[in-house]
């Protein structure tokens, strides 16, 4: 059994790594081999002494002595350092899920996989994913819903609202790149050029849920078809971000306008409830790890 | 006196329905020059990039309705209100910077002006005339505006706003945080009313009474909810005060303008919007709470309130059927 786990590595202690961490330690497809921090005080290296294999606090140098024991790796430190380490690691054969937004990697959303020919697995074991935004990955499956039974698609805008708590340095600081990062992928979805991504911060008490709202220009569409569509992708999103529900179903907001909203509700490993957002970014993080790597153990035959 | 920063073009653009066009821009920006007001602000509602279904559809572009105020403003400052998380520096603020905009307004919500650190920075550092907003001030205590006000003067801010966006604010609430921002900032404070309860100018008139250097006002009193203070009873308020050099004729030029192009649109202290001023909910919300109310057969106060008690930000129309729909399942 635990000879078939993925071995991987997490780069980054801070909410995002922390949180992987924990659902990484609980998962039994994964084995957490190294999580890999920059200094030795670092209160999210000390959280998992005795709990994670290899705690290494000099950075992704630390990394190196042990590549071979991994497969794969998670990046949740900064853009500018994501360069590097998937620099390193591709050289050394290993595969990259980035959770920055550095937009290196392949945009991919897990349950569109199989489902849109753009977020086909890569085949080489070499790969970089991105995670793109929580907006994104909380918007694609309503945006494939739409688009699938929907003709004439002029506009498409993805708003968010975030709890204010939930929104750490880095996306304040990057609020714009969350937007780009946000709008490619809708575009990339619904092969729509007008595209429109909003963020707001709510800082109400007790926090609010994540909340993302699709809105769609259409020549012609068929309600009914749409509103299925929705219930067997968000079954399939469920599998792995229990949280996720869609709160106002499709409706037509106006002529040849149609509106549905989601909701996430965290799963609560290292991360209160409230951070829907980062639930699903780490929750995506996962599964495109997981399947990525079991495309080649059933290759591999074993 | 104080400076005039006068919204009519940009809050009351909200109570157009973002219809507002480059040709009745061009006619009011002529009027207005002549004014005296020092700055005239220009754009959909919510600021530069916010044409969306979400808050709005403009009828035209920032860019047209800007290209067309540059034309007409010589003396009169040109200006801009900026939200990030709606407006970017790429997509929205260098078009602007190339149009000639003069002064560039970046709002947040009053706890989150870290949001806008790069954006001030960016304008600031090009040397270009840049403000912060704190848009919903009522929503945090004068301690908390005191650190959000120092964090946008910290990125570059030459002045910070405080916009009372739901019309919450009664006149000492104004003294005070007029008072305590003039105590413990070096730029200059400005203050933005709203009338939902009636008291803008009221308000207003405390904000320069405490010293505030900026007052924002709209003709018509055109803007959001119950709309703006007045800006023609502004100047009449500091005439009749004595520290006036402006010529209320050429005000009510202005004003005049709006009142005859439309004549259906003027803002009142609506039923609906003293609920907002008291829930302490955005005024630019009313639109979309009378339609969902009214569809759905959901009791507008009711809705209101409950708007109120979830706290909910300005930006937040999805919001309000979800609201409204939890309110029918009760």
């Amino acid at each position: 059994m635990q000879k078939n786990r993925i071995k991987v590595a997490i780069l980054g202690t801070g909410n995002i790594g922390t949180d992987l961490c924990e659902r990484l330690l609980r998962d039994p497809d994964f084995e957490v081999v190294a999580l890999v921090g920059r200094r030795s005080d670092s209160p999210g290296l000390e959280n998992f002494q005795g709990k994670v294999q290899n705690i290494i606090p000099n950075g992704i140098n630390g990394l190196l002595d042990i590549l071979e024991n991994i497969d794969g790796a998670f990046d949740a430190t900064s853009a500018h350092d994501h360069a590097e380490h998937w620099n390193l690691l591709s050289s050394n054969g290993k595969w990259i899920i980035d959770l920055t937004p550095s937009k290196i990697g392949k945009p991919l959303v897990p349950e569109l996989i199989d489902v849109i020919e753009k977020f086909e697995l890569i085949e080489e074991l070499v790969a970089n994913y991105s995670m793109v935004t929580c907006g994104g990955q909380s918007s694609a499956p309503l945006l494939y819903a739409f688009a699938a039974h929907a003709s004439g698609i002029s506009e498409v805008e993805v708003s968010s609202s975030i709890a204010a708590l939930s929104a750490g340095p880095a996306t304040r600081r990057n609020i714009d790149e969350y937007i780009q990062a946000t709008e490619n992928l809708t575009e990339l979805i619904t092969g729509c050029e007008s595209v429109k991504a909003i963020l707001v911060l709510n800082p109400a008490d007790p926090p609010i849920m994540m909340r993302t709202t699709v809105q769609m220009k259409i020549e012609s569409c068929n309600l009914n078809l749409i509103k299925e569509e929705v219930q067997h992708v968000v079954k399939r999103i469920q599998r792995y971000v229990p949280g996720y529900d869609v709160v106002v179903e499709p409706h037509m907001t106006s002529a040849g306008l149609i509106s549905a909203t989601t909701k996430v509700t965290g799963a609560g490993y290292a991360l209160p409830s409230y951070a829907g957002n980062l639930d699903i970014i780490n929750a995506a993080a996962v599964e495109t790890a997981r399947r990525h790597a079991n495309q080649f153990s059933v290759k591999l035959g074993n | 006196m104080n400076l005039l920063y006068d919204v009519t073009l940009r809050d009351g653009n909200h109570a157009l329905r973002h219809t507002l066009t480059s040709k009745f821009v061009r006619e009011y920006c002529e009027r207005a020059n002549s004014s005296g007001v020092w700055a005239v602000e220009v754009g959909h509602g919510n600021g530069l990039g916010a044409s969306s279904y979400l808050v709005g559809k403009s009828a035209e572009s920032d860019q047209d309705l800007l290209i067309a105020a540059r034309s007409s403003l010589k003396d009169s400052k040109l200006a801009v209100h900026a939200i990030p998380g709606f407006a970017t520096i790429k997509r929205d603020l260098m078009p602007a910077i190339d149009i000639g905009v003069d002064i560039f307004r970046v709002a947040t919500h009053v706890t989150e002006a870290n949001t806008a650190e790069k954006h001030i920075e960016y304008l600031a550092n090009r040397d270009l005339c840049v403000h912060g907003v704190l848009m919903m001030s009522h929503m945090t205590d004068i301690n908390g505006l005191i650190t959000q006000s120092r964090l946008m003067q910290q990125y570059g801010a030459s002045a910070v706003i405080l916009m009372d966006s739901s019309g919450h604010f009664i006149p000492k609430d104004v003294q005070e945080r007029v008072d305590a921002l003039k105590n413990s900032l070096d730029i200059e404070i400005g203050f933005h009313a709203h009338n939902n309860l009636g008291v803008a100018v009221a308000n207003a008139a405390a904000a320069i009474g405490a010293g505030a250097g900026l007052i924002d006002g709209a003709s018509m009193g055109l803007g959001a909810g119950a709309g703006n203070a007045q800006l023609e009873n502004i100047v009449a308020y500091s005439i009749k005060e004595g520290s006036s050099q402006f010529e209320i004729a050429r005000f009510l030029k202005m004003s005049q303008l709006v009142e005859d192009s439309y004549p259906d649109k003027l803002p009142r202290a609506s039923s609906s919007s003293i609920e907002s001023g008291l829930a302490g909910v955005f005024s630019g919300y009313a639109p979309q709470v009378n339609q969902i109310s009214n569809e759905l057969g959901v009791d507008v106060t009711a809705l209101w309130q409950e708007m109120g008690k979830r706290k909910l930000v300005a930006g937040q129309e999805s919001m309000i059927r979800e609201i409204a729909q939890d309110l029918m399942n009760l």
